[in-house]
């Protein structure tokens, strides 16, 4: 669909239509409105939309106001908040045909706007190189393909990574954990770490998609087939199985402290609250969770055959379909991706740099030792991948939380791994096939 | 609410504040026409906020209701799904169910202690001793801050692993959970949240003791009554268009709870869906899976068993509150 937004068919529809943006909108007392058209002196006005915190609040700005001193009939109209609630405002914007012309989104959700037509295909001004992508490794621009539309731009690259503390293990003369344990040994390996240490070894993340998604991987499924389930209850009792097996062995914390864990807010992992020797979450994350505690932190690759993992796209950046000037904001997208100087200021907050030039300047320059630490140990991996899965379909948000609810079944023992699968794969298919 | 039922009830001693029921219908005004206009002009900025705020979102939410609307597509993409979503919840998705019996609980246990505490320290108050206005306003103060995020937020930090509550257990030598990460206890620290925001029908309770005429209790200790016989032959019987109107809207606001279960939950009515609370479902269906249509039908749902729910009481009403008018 790429006629504007003005010409809806029917008048009637339209009234609906904006009585349900007006009931939706109404109470979040939103920045962002005015859907003024571009006017005529060739000033244009660009919404742009990011979560994330003060710190890539100030980047993000800085490169737009770069991108504005280049192009001074360019301004943006910046809008930022936390994680939490971002999604929900998002929608609501896009309920009201107000989404923001520029947006930051993840592999969450960004199949269920892409499916519904929220986000404008990219593939056109990659081919007319308006959107130059030929520095981009491959898997990396194919994660953000949503049915043969490119929905979103990647503007970072991450992958699973293992945060472990290293002064602690150190200091209880523990060896450190490595890329290339198996399953089972990193599990005895966290029994017997948290004996000695007195810290529990492991977060359990029987919990965490993106651990199942690996584990799957390993043993040659997948989480998701195109649309369709990529693993079979069995799988799911299986890896249920296994943490039940390591929380009888004490290797990991008890569930209360688990479900701490398994908040998403990175300040609060039990890596850096001391609860645990090792959380489960994205390699790029290493440098905040350095940043919350005083002891040392070192980061390796999930258990299991590491060629498994993959480059996925941290986050996006994708334009809105009825955006007031799609040929400018896919330039400033092309611009924070491929701008030496932007890259420069944005540098690995939202993961490594996609462009993998600006990725090896970045890494070169950089003084702060958790971020060199984060890109060689993605670099290293990265070197090993096989092909990469396609990005979550529909659904998948919600797989994710059903994922948590039967896996805290389990570590509450309110069921076992067997009920928790059978519950777990009936509300996944549900979710996929709606 | 609670300013308008005491200043009622303070101007005429002997009534009691006018519940709900307690209208008497008026004389028709003789002359009509223009004072109807002017009528309908004074209210016109509170109807078009009632229109536009509240009846066309209700109207458009009853019509979704019937559709898949998913927030995101194309007006054009969204399809009349007859009561597809109305079967769904009652046959296809055991997470309503499981919401329902969440709310139920919560309202049929918080609705009551909090009555019961508020009535208990109401009774305690309306003794007068020295300081008694402090005190009134030092109760009511956790009401005016309501269904208050920040509020939720210090209750987590309280019942958590570290928390203050856990410390003082810790002078008695009990080592205490982490209250709110645990699913047998989560639902169970909301509820105490609850009750502690008792200060609104308590207000309304001291409001109603100070209208109880003094003669009746002096006629019952005449008569021999002792305290507790007064309360339950005196006080009770008084009080109980007050406690009517306390029970129907404290039972209201319990099923309708949703903040401290959002911020206790993050969002997601855990751990393991035990503060998934009717209204946090519904959120979640319709602004995190995206099943606004779905979401709505539940918002009417809601809404139909509420109003079955205050039907109830109003009937069971009749058999145990009593009006003692002015003319008596």
């Amino acid at each position: 669909m790429t006629a504007p937004r003005s010409h809806s068919p029917l008048p009637r529809r339209r009234l609906l239509r904006g009585l349900i943006a007006g009931m939706l909108a109404l109470p979040l007392a939103l920045g962002g409105c005015g859907g003024d058209d571009a006017g005529d002196d060739g000033k244009v006005e660009l919404s742009f939309f990011w979560w994330g915190g003060e710190a890539r609040a100030q980047l993000t700005e800085q490169a737009l106001a770069l991108y504005t001193q280049k192009h001074p009939e360019v301004t943006f109209k910046k809008t930022w908040q936390a994680n939490q609630g971002y999604f929900d405002k998002l929608a609501t914007l896009t309920a009201g045909d107000d989404a923001p012309d520029i947006f930051q989104i993840d592999d969450n959700f960004l199949a269920e706007y892409a499916t519904r037509n929220v986000t404008l295909d990219l593939t056109p001004y990659q081919s007319s190189g308006k959107l130059d992508t030929s520095k981009f490794p491959e898997g990396l621009l194919k994660y953000g393909v949503v049915d043969g539309k490119l929905a979103g731009l990647a503007s970072g690259e991450n992958t699973q990574g293992l945060v472990f503390n290293k002064t602690k293990l150190e200091t209880a003369k523990q060896e450190l954990p490595k890329t290339g344990m198996s399953w089972e040994d990193f599990i005895a390996w966290a029994k017997t770490a948290g004996a000695a240490t007195g810290v529990p070894g492991t977060m359990d993340p029987s919990a965490d998609y993106k651990a199942f998604w690996v584990w799957l991987r390993q043993q040659g499924k997948e989480m998701y087939n195109g649309n369709q389930l990529g693993f079979t209850v069995q799988d799911v009792q299986a890896w249920f199985e296994l943490w039940k097996g390591a929380r009888d062995a004490k290797a990991t914390p008890t569930a209360d402290v688990i479900h701490e864990g398994n908040a998403t807010d990175v300040t609060k992992q039990l890596v850096v609250t001391n609860k645990a020797l090792t959380s489960w979450v994205w390699a790029n994350q290493m440098p905040e969770l350095q940043k919350n505690t005083k002891d040392e932190l070192g980061v390796v690759a999930y258990p299991g055959d590491a060629s498994k993992q993959w480059p996925r796209a941290s986050m996006y950046y994708s334009v809105f379909r009825g955006a007031k000037d799609k040929d400018v904001a896919v330039d400033v997208i092309n611009f924070l991706s491929n701008d030496p100087e932007a890259g420069k200021i944005l540098g690995t907050d939202r993961g490594l740099p996609p462009n993998t030039d600006i990725r090896t300047s970045v890494s070169a320059e950089t003084d702060n030792a958790s971020m060199k630490q984060t890109i060689d140990v993605i670099a290293e991996l990265s070197k090993n991948y096989g092909p990469a899965p396609s990005v979550p379909p529909k659904g998948h948000s919600t797989i994710r939380e059903e994922l948590k609810k039967a896996a805290e079944e389990t570590q509450y023992d309110r069921a076992t791994p067997a009920q928790a699968a059978q519950q777990f794969f009936a509300a996944s298919q549900a979710a996929i096939s709606r | 609410m609670s300013p308008v039922a005491v200043t009622t009830a303070r101007s005429s001693p002997p009534r009691p504040p006018a519940g709900p029921a307690a209208h008497r219908r008026r004389a028709r005004p003789a002359r009509r026409g223009t004072d109807g206009t002017a009528g309908y002009v004074f209210l016109s900025p509170w109807l078009l906020g009632l229109a536009a705020i509240t009846a066309i979102p209700m109207l458009m939410s009853l019509y979704l209701s019937f559709t898949n609307y998913d927030v995101l597509s194309d007006w054009e993409s969204t399809r009349w799904v007859g009561l597809d979503n109305y079967r769904q919840m009652f046959t296809a998705d055991p997470a309503f169910w499981h919401a329902v019996r969440v709310t139920v609980v919560f309202a049929l246990i918080a609705t009551p202690l909090k009555l019961a505490a508020a009535l208990g320290v109401a009774l305690l108050l309306n003794r007068g001793f020295r300081g008694a206005g402090l005190f009134r306003g030092l109760f009511y103060l956790p009401s005016l801050l309501g269904g208050s995020v920040a509020l939720a937020i210090v209750w987590v930090n309280m019942f958590n692993r570290d928390g203050a509550f856990n410390s003082f257990l810790s002078w008695f030598g009990i080592t205490g959970k982490a209250w709110v990460n645990d699913p047998d206890w989560a639902l169970g620290t909301l509820i105490l949240l609850a009750v502690w925001q008792f200060g609104a029908p308590m207000v309304i309770f001291l409001a109603g003791l100070k209208q109880v005429p003094v003669e009746l209790y002096e006629a019952a200790s005449v008569d021999g009554a002792g305290p507790v016989r007064q309360f339950f032959a005196v006080t009770l019987p008084i009080l109980s268009p007050v406690i009517f109107f306390n029970l129907v809207l404290e039972t209201i606001n319990g099923f309708q709870g949703f903040t401290s279960a959002f911020v206790l939950s993050g969002g997601t009515g855990g751990p393991v869906d035990s503060t998934l609370m009717y209204t946090l479902h519904l959120y979640i269906k319709g602004f995190t899976e995206y099943q606004m249509g779905y979401a709505s039908a539940m918002a009417w749902v809601f809404l139909l068993s509420i109003g079955l729910v205050t039907a109830v009481i109003f009937r069971t009403g009749r058999f145990w509150v009593h009006y003692s008018d002015g003319d008596d």
